[in-house]
Formats: structure tokens, sequence, C-alpha cells
């Protein structure tokens, strides 16, 4: 779709690197920033939808997709432009990386280029479509909730369409279902004629390679599951499809046949006509497992449907294979236990359990009589007990519903989660009758009509205020996280909270993104939620009213609970949730890294920072080839600072009534650059202990650089800064080394940055190294991002506030002055520490000047700078 | 006090799945539909307090039913939900009868708020 636009841009701006006037090149940047930043907050936007705070519709996703794309194309001629056509190639992969995106959008992407078989540990989650809920489901417990589970594989939707079409199936079902649904054959006669015709079908070889390549382990015997789309969500499958467990590696595509025919049994297949799905395509992805070597086994419900224990989960367990637990629980060891922290106990029964079921050693299962000392034995430790309904309740909390879990021990005493699915919960234990507002509004409202909404949904428990670090290896899981700030090492107990309420915090920032990750309600920015919360007090967050009640309000999480919908289960969400992983994720890191190319950028968000570092690096580059400045008036600074900087104004940046060619610090009007100048200006700055080379000598020499490297109508022979009044780019060439500074000062934060960049210098690679080392442990100390290679050093800072930028200014200006001779001074490692701390020590006032509590959310950088 | 019986129409199922829990929570009644010509239907037979419907849909269109829910129960309040991009022009072609406006995407506070004011017009509070 390019082809046409790469044509009109190709003859707008032809390949010939052609110097282009810096004020021209400033204004481009200027432009590319500004799209920059309305990209990063769409992208933001995106992300605070996908909180579930918000209602938005299909359109509102392609409406927004479609900005972002226009917005990139515009970044990318941008950039082409300052570069005379250097990063033609982001062309192309603006196509490619936008291309699944607008596939995801017309929604067939999942199916037609996925492969038949994938691996637990690989697959795409937020794809049911193609793997099926209880692949999905188990796919989400590994990859987010870390909780074990068995590996495996699932052989996809895809390769059930692929089986259909390759044994001409699908005409044969088609006819047998529909002369069943016109009355004209029984149920059992059509079922049976379809599971007999898959059966007798053939898995096609390149589906059954698939299956071989994920069965080289040593583990023998799988467990091969249905996974039907659908099936653990909105309706419930359980029971109906076929599972086949301890099968051998090759006896999986059997197996697997045999799955699908239960996809026509007749019990299938009166479920999905009373549904009304019967005209709909069916198809199904299948589960394999390797084989717990089950000690014990069995079935948790994390609400138990006996009314007599509310707040109670039930444990079921057996020795043995999960069968005898799953089919029938009388012979079962029964737990029921409080489903709050730390899990007690409540009651308990040990069946005596005769038999038991075992792995046959030749594959299948096979019943055995259990020795008659164990049979009253618990099947189960109490820690398993306490282990079980841990996991249980984070997966509760996790997927928003009751659940039912199968879980194993094997004969090391591990524990597996082998499957789990929404509850189902009987209508009338479901039953919210009455006014739902009026049964809840008699609980004492601690917080209402406050804060913003990071993730929405009900979350209830005792508070915990986490103040730093200690306090949180002993947060109680399935408490309410209560806190000050929204640090990112916060986010280690996230997925334990139940709730999430914090003092500071934005929607787009680490914590929100964190708790939507783990579905955690949050509601952020109540400035005195740790005064009205106290440790220990029970409360319910209701992010719908942004409330917070005191107590558990039991009536308002039952009305959660029996909702239809779980909103992160939606497709729109789904949906969101691929896009957002297309597009804000973040893989291009390191700019000095080989693999920062644009043929690597796999997301939207890798294009932006590739984008923005070149952009950046062109700019600051620049002033260093003066033919852009052909004619240009240059000031020069009257200072008595010993530097010698010569001005470039493009605007705003010296008093207009000024004449001649001289100017004063005063009559400077950059911001930036005066800022900065203050910094530089500092008593001291200039007059470290004397060393041994020669100041001037070194001045003179850089002076001969710069002209060789120079030789336009500019006087070659100083330092340059480009200014206007919000604007500057520095570049000084003090004794060997350069230094580029790139800073800005608007009102608005987040259009500022500083850039810093230093190099080179007169001693060996290890001084300079150490030098390098200095800056960046100075720098850090004021919130920099920095980052080394040998003797370069990168620091930046992005999205402060005016003020703030002012402070960090004084900072680089000090530097400049102690760094100058610093590689020469550095003779051994121990004085880098010493370095540091001289300088922080000499400007413990400009440590003064710098915020404190909320760092992080002040150094919000759009993950541009990291 | 009566619970007040709220209409919910758009063809993006989300939004009724979304806004009903929201709204019951609330203490309403509400009845969603995605198929505009089964809401038209409805209105005859039920009298609803507040109609909340998208603007632009197949078949019968937002107006359509505003204009025939007004005629059959003038008392009925209707909110009207529509894209951001079409916001103005829906705001013009409005500016009768319509309680208030709503521009997707929105926040399920924002409607509430609305749903508020409207019932308090309707309590004659």
């Amino acid at each position: 779709m390019w082809s046409r636009i790469k044509k009109s841009i190709k003859r707008l701006f032809p390949r010939k690197r052609e110097k282009i006037a810096f004020q021209q090149v400033f204004e481009q940047f200027q432009t590319l920033l500004q799209n920059q930043q309305e990209a990063m907050e769409l992208i933001a936007d995106l992300g605070e939808k996908s909180g579930g705070d918000y209602i938005f519709d299909r359109k509102y996703l392609v409406d927004s997709i479609s900005e972002l794309q226009d917005l990139l194309l515009r970044m990318v001629k941008g950039l082409n432009l300052i570069s005379s056509e250097r990063y033609y190639e982001l062309y192309s992969t603006l196509d490619r990386v936008f291309s699944p995106i607008e596939m995801e959008l017309r929604g067939r992407l999942a199916l037609s280029n996925a492969p038949y078989v994938i691996s637990l540990t690989e697959m795409p989650l937020d794809t049911p479509e193609l793997t099926g809920g209880k692949a999905n489901a188990l796919g989400e417990i590994i990859h987010k909730l870390g909780i074990p589970a068995p590996s495996g594989f699932v052989i996809t939707n895809r390769a059930y369409n692929r089986f259909v079409e390759y044994n001409d199936l699908e005409e044969r079902i088609h006819s047998w279902l529909e002369l069943w649904m016109l009355g004209k054959e029984t149920l059992e006669k059509s079922s049976g004629q379809i599971r007999y015709s898959i059966l007798a079908g053939i898995v096609p070889q390149d589906i059954s390679r698939q299956i071989r390549d994920n069965t080289k382990t040593d583990n023998e015997f799988w467990a091969i599951r249905s996974s039907a789309y659908g099936e653990d969500g909105d309706l419930s499958f359980a029971g109906l499809h076929e599972s086949v467990l301890n099968a051998p590696a090759t006896q999986i595509p059997d197996a697997y046949k045999q799955v699908l025919a239960s996809l026509y049994s007749p019990e299938a297949l009166t479920y999905r006509r009373q549904m009304g799905m019967i005209g709909e395509e069916a198809a199904m992805a299948v589960l394999c497992q390797e084989m717990i070597d089950s000690r014990a086994s069995g079935v948790i419900q994390t609400l138990s449907l006996e009314s007599s224990q509310p707040n109670c989960l039930a444990i079921y367990a057996a020795f043995g294979l999960g069968r005898t637990v799953v089919e029938g629980r009388d012979s079962s060891d029964r737990y029921i236990v409080d489903r709050a922290y730390p899990h007690k106990i409540v009651f308990k029964r040990i069946a005596k359990k005769e038999s038991f079921v075992r792995a046959a050693s030749r594959g299948g299962e096979e019943e055995a009589i259990l020795p008659e000392d164990i049979q009253s034995k618990s099947s189960i430790s109490e820690s398993a007990v306490n282990s079980l309904a841990k996991w249980a309740m984070a997966l509760e909390r996790y997927f928003k519903r009751p659940q039912e879990i199968e879980w194993a021990i094997d004969s090391a005493d591990h524990i597996w989660i082998l499957q789990c699915r929404k509850l189902a919960i009987s209508p009338e234990q479901a039953e919210t009758d009455g006014n739902i507002r009026e049964q809840f509004s008699t609980y004492p409202i601690l917080i209402e009509n406050r804060g913003v909404v990071a993730h929405a949904g009900v979350g209830s428990g005792r508070v915990y205020i986490v103040n730093n670090h200690g306090d949180m290896s002993v947060f109680p899981e399935g408490s309410v996280l209560v806190t000050k700030y929204t640090a990112p090492w916060l986010a280690q107990i996230v997925p334990i909270a139940t709730a999430i309420i914090a003092e500071k915090g934005s929607v787009a920032g680490h914590l929100a993104t964190i708790a939507r990750e783990f579905r955690v309600p949050a509601l952020l920015g109540i400035d005195n939620a740790t005064e009205v919360l106290q440790n220990g007090m029970e409360i319910t967050l209701d992010t719908h009213h942004r409330t917070v009640y005191s107590g558990k309000v039991d009536e308002l999480i039952n009305f959660e609970r029996v909702q239809s919908m779980v909103f992160e289960e939606s497709p729109e969400f789904r949906l969101l949730r691929r896009l957002l992983k297309r597009i804000a994720s973040l893989h291009l890191i390191d700019p000095y890294a080989s693999d920062f190319t644009p043929g690597n950028c796999v997301s939207v968000h890798d294009m932006i920072r590739f984008i923005h570092e070149k952009s950046v690096q062109e700019l600051m580059e620049i002033p260093g080839s003066l033919t852009h400045f052909k004619g240009a008036k240059v000031w020069t600074l009257e200072s008595d600072v010993p530097l010698d900087l010569r001005i470039l104004d493009l605007g705003g940046g010296i008093d207009p009534e000024l004449s001649g060619n001289k100017v004063k610090i005063e009559q400077v009007r950059s911001l930036p650059l005066r800022a900065l100048w203050e910094g530089v200006s500092y008593p001291d700055s200039w007059s470290t202990r004397p060393v041994e080379i020669d100041f001037k000598g070194l001045m003179s020499s850089l002076t001969r650089n710069w002209d060789a490297a120079g030789g336009g109508a500019v006087n070659a022979g100083f330092n340059l800064a480009v200014v206007n009044e919000l604007y500057m780019n520095l570049h000084l060439r003090l004794g060997y080394h350069f230094n580029l500074i790139d800073a800005t000062m608007y009102e608005q934060a987040q259009r500022n940055h500083i850039y810093f960049r230093f190099v080179g210098g007169v001693t060996d690679l290890t001084r300079r190294s150490r030098r390098a080392q200095v800056l960046s442990q100075i720098l850090s100390n004021y919130h920099f991002n920095v980052l080394i290679k040998g003797d370069l050093v990168v620091a930046r800072l992005l999205d402060l506030p005016k003020e703030e930028i002012k402070s960090r200014l004084h900072v680089i200006g000090a530097l400049i002055g102690f760094s100058r001779q610093l590689d020469i001074q550095l003779k051994s490692d121990q004085d880098v520490d010493q370095f540091v701390e001289q300088f922080l020590n000499r400007y413990a006032n400009l440590t003064k000047s710098l915020p404190g509590g909320g760092k992080d959310e002040q150094i919000k950088d759009y993950g541009l700078g990291r | 006090m009566n619970k007040l019986k709220i209409m919910v129409l758009d063809d993006e199922p989300i939004v009724c799945k979304r806004l009903k829990p929201a709204l019951e929570k609330q203490g309403y009644e509400v009845d969603t539909f995605t198929q505009s010509s089964d809401a038209m239907e409805q209105i005859k037979n039920v009298n609803y307090d507040i109609i909340i419907t998208d603007l632009k849909m197949k078949g019968v269109d937002g107006m359509q039913l505003l204009t025939e829910a007004k005629q059959l129960s003038p008392k009925t309040e209707v909110i009207v939900i529509t894209g951001f991009a079409t916001m103005e022009t829906a705001k013009e072609s409005f500016h009768k009868g319509v309680f208030d406006f709503i521009a997707k995407p929105f926040k399920l506070s924002e409607i509430q708020e609305v749903v508020s004011r409207a019932e308090a017009k309707i309590r004659g509070e």
C-alpha cells in the first residue's frame, strides 16, 4: 500500500543527501516531537481503555489505529526529511509493523497464519479462538500467575479445520446434523455416524509431524483434553467432551481424533442445540499435557456450594489419578477452608478409600485396591491444603469468578494445577433480589467519588499499608495494598493483592500497567488514603463508583460474581490487549546496541523509540557541520568563564534590541542556556586543583580539530550554542572531549527533555571509562537515565516540568567545569567514588532543589529514555 | 420508591453488556437491545423512563427511535451516545427532546451521572 506514497516521497525528497538549513531542520524536529507526543498519548489512551473504566466499541479501536498509523507515517517522513532520507527503510518497517495490526482488526489473523501445534510456553495469550478456552486459561496461569502447570502443547483450531478439510468431512458432518435437526434421523444415529467418520479419518502429516516435534521429551505419557472455544468461558461444556489420560506419545494422533469426535457426542450436540449454537461452525482445539505421576489428586471449588459454609472453599482429594474425585465425591476426602488468608481449615472429613485409579504401565488407567492401612488416611497434608487454597484464591482473583480447579500432587510432593474453569453456580445460589443499591447503602463509606481508576472491578480484604521494601515480604496474600507511592518495586506484590489504593499515580503510570496485567482493581490518586485507611481494616473497593466501603460488602461481591460477563474476557478487551501487545510493548532498549535498527522494530513503540533516538541524534550532530549555517549571524558570549561560546539565535534567544556581535548572559533570552550558564558560573566550577596539562594548550589543539572538520562561513575555533527562547543545542569541545547538550524548557512538561552526551579525551581508555563512571553516578543521582559504552556517556531526562529542567541544567553546567580534566585525575578506580562524592558535596545545594517523594512518577518517560 | 425502567440500545453488544450491570447496581431496571427493530417494537409495549441509544445503527437509527419514543411517551428522557467524531452533528440535529449527549468512548461514571440527573428530573427533584 505504500508504493504510491513511496514514489511521491522519492520525488519530493530525492535520495541525494542535501544540506538543509538548520532552522528548517529544527522546525521539522519540533513537528516530529509533537507527532511523537500525540502517538504516545494515543498509546497511553489505548492502555487506559484496557483497564475497564471506559466503555468503548470496535470503531474506537479502528479509529485510534488509523490515527496512530497516520502519525507514524508523518514521523517516518519527518525523520527522513531531517536526515536527508537516511532512514528510507522505515517505510517498509511501518508496513510490516502495521499489517498484523490491521489483520487483527479485521478479525481473522488468529486462524489464517497460526500454527497447527503450539507449545504452552510459546502460545499467544488472549486467543481462545485459536487455542480454546481451557488452553488459553492455562497459558495465563503459566505466563501471568506463575503457578505450576504441566508443560505441553495445543493442537489448535486451525489443525481441526485442516483435519476436516483433509478428510472431506465438512459436507458429511453438515448433512448428518441437518437430518437430525429436521427430525429425519435420531440423535444417536447422526452422532454415531459423524464420530465414526472422524475416528476413521487420517491426521494429516503436517499436523502429526508437528505433534511429534512437541513430544520429544523424557515423559512418554500424555493427557489429552478438549479445549473448545467458549468451553470454559460463558458456556459450560464441563464433562461433555472426552479426555484421554496416560496415552503414550505414539498414540496422541488417535487420542486426538477421539477427543475431536466427542465434539459430536449426543450430550454435546444436545447441549449445543439447547444453547442455539448448532448452526455455528464448531471447532475444537486439543490440549496435550505431560502426565503427572499423581500420588493424590482432586478438585477445588473456590466457593463452597453448600450454603452452610459461606466464605469457604472446598477441596476434594483422593489417592491416585483424578477420575475418582471427578466422577463421584463420596469416597473422597473433603476439606472446607476459609477463603481468606491464612486459609484456616474449618472442617475436614477423611473418607475411607478402598480403591484408587492409577496410570497403567502400558498406557491408560487402571483401578487398584489400596492397602488397608492407608485407606482411612488423609490423602494430602495440611500444608498442601494450604498451598492449594492460596493458589485457588489467586486463580479466582485473576479470573474474577469462582473457579473449579483440577490439581495433582506428584510422588515428589510437588503440586500441579491441571486445569481450571468457571464454577457453575445454579441460579438460586446466584440470586440477588431487591434493590442492590439499597442493600449496600448501609455500609459506611470511607472514600467516595475520588481518584482515577487504573483497573476496574470490586475487591475486598484487609488493608495493608506498604511504605518500603520491608513491608513487602510480609504482605498478606489477598490484602488490599494501600500505599503512598507508585514505585516500580511494588510490582511484585500486585499479583497477590485483592485491590490497590494509592495516594499518587496516574492511569498511564507503571503501577496502573501492572494492575491491568494482573487484573487487580486499582484506584489511584487518593491523596490521604494512608490516613483514612488503617492497617487491618476490612474494606471493599468498588471502582465503578470510585467508592471504598468499610467492611466486606457481600451483596456487592455477590452481585459482581454473577454478572454474565467478566469485562477482561470480552472479545473487545481481548482484541485490545492483542493490539496493545503489537503496539505498546518495547523491545528496542539500547540505542547503542547493534540490534537497534528498523529491521528489529517489532512494535509501534519500538518504531517511535527508534525514530525519536535517531532524530535527536541527527539534530544534535547537525551544528557540527557548519555548512548548515551559511551566512547566519553568530553572537559571541562575553563571560569570565574561560569557555569561548558562540551563539546562533533561531529567534527569541537573544535580546532583540541588541546590536553588534557581542552578548552578555543577561541579554540572553534562551531559558535553557541561561539555566546552564548559571551552573557553569558557580564559584568553584572552574577552579579545581590545578592540573598538569595546560588548559589553553588543550583549547588551541581542539581549535585545530574543529577547523578541519568545519570550514564553513562561520569562523571555527569556538563552542556553539544553537538556541531559541525555549530550546538549546550546545556543542562543546573542551580539552579533547566532546560534549553535547540538547534541552527544551516548555510550559508543558511532556515537551521537555535534556540529552547529554560526552565522549573522548586525551588519556587512555581506562581513565576515560573511569570518567564515564563518575559522570554516570553523578547524573543518576539527579534522576537521569544514564547509559555508558566505553568512554561514551549518554544521559536523558524526559517529561519534567520547566523548573525541574532548570535545576538539572544547573547540575550539568557545574558538571561541565568539573569534568573538563577529570580523566587526567582519575588515576585509579578508587578515585571514582571520591570524585563523585566531591561533586555531590560541593553542589549539595543543587540536590536540595530536587523533589522528594514521588520520584517514580516524576520520571515517567513513556519508556523512551530507558 | 419505584425502580425506574431504562432501555439501552446499541448495536455493539459490549456497550449493552457493560451498561446493564452498572445501571442495575445503581438501582434501575434495565433492558438491553442490539437490534433497533426489536427496540422499536418494545417501546410500543413497555413505557421506559429513560432510553439510552446509539445514534448510528443499521435499520432504524437513533433519530427514528427518539421520535417514536417521544410520541408514545413524551415524559421519556432520551440520552444519545455517539462516536466522538459525530458529536457535533448529533447535537445540531437533536437539539430538541434529547436529555443529554455522551461521546464514545465514555467512562461508566459519566453515564451514571447523566442518568442520575435524568432521574432527578423525572422525579421532579
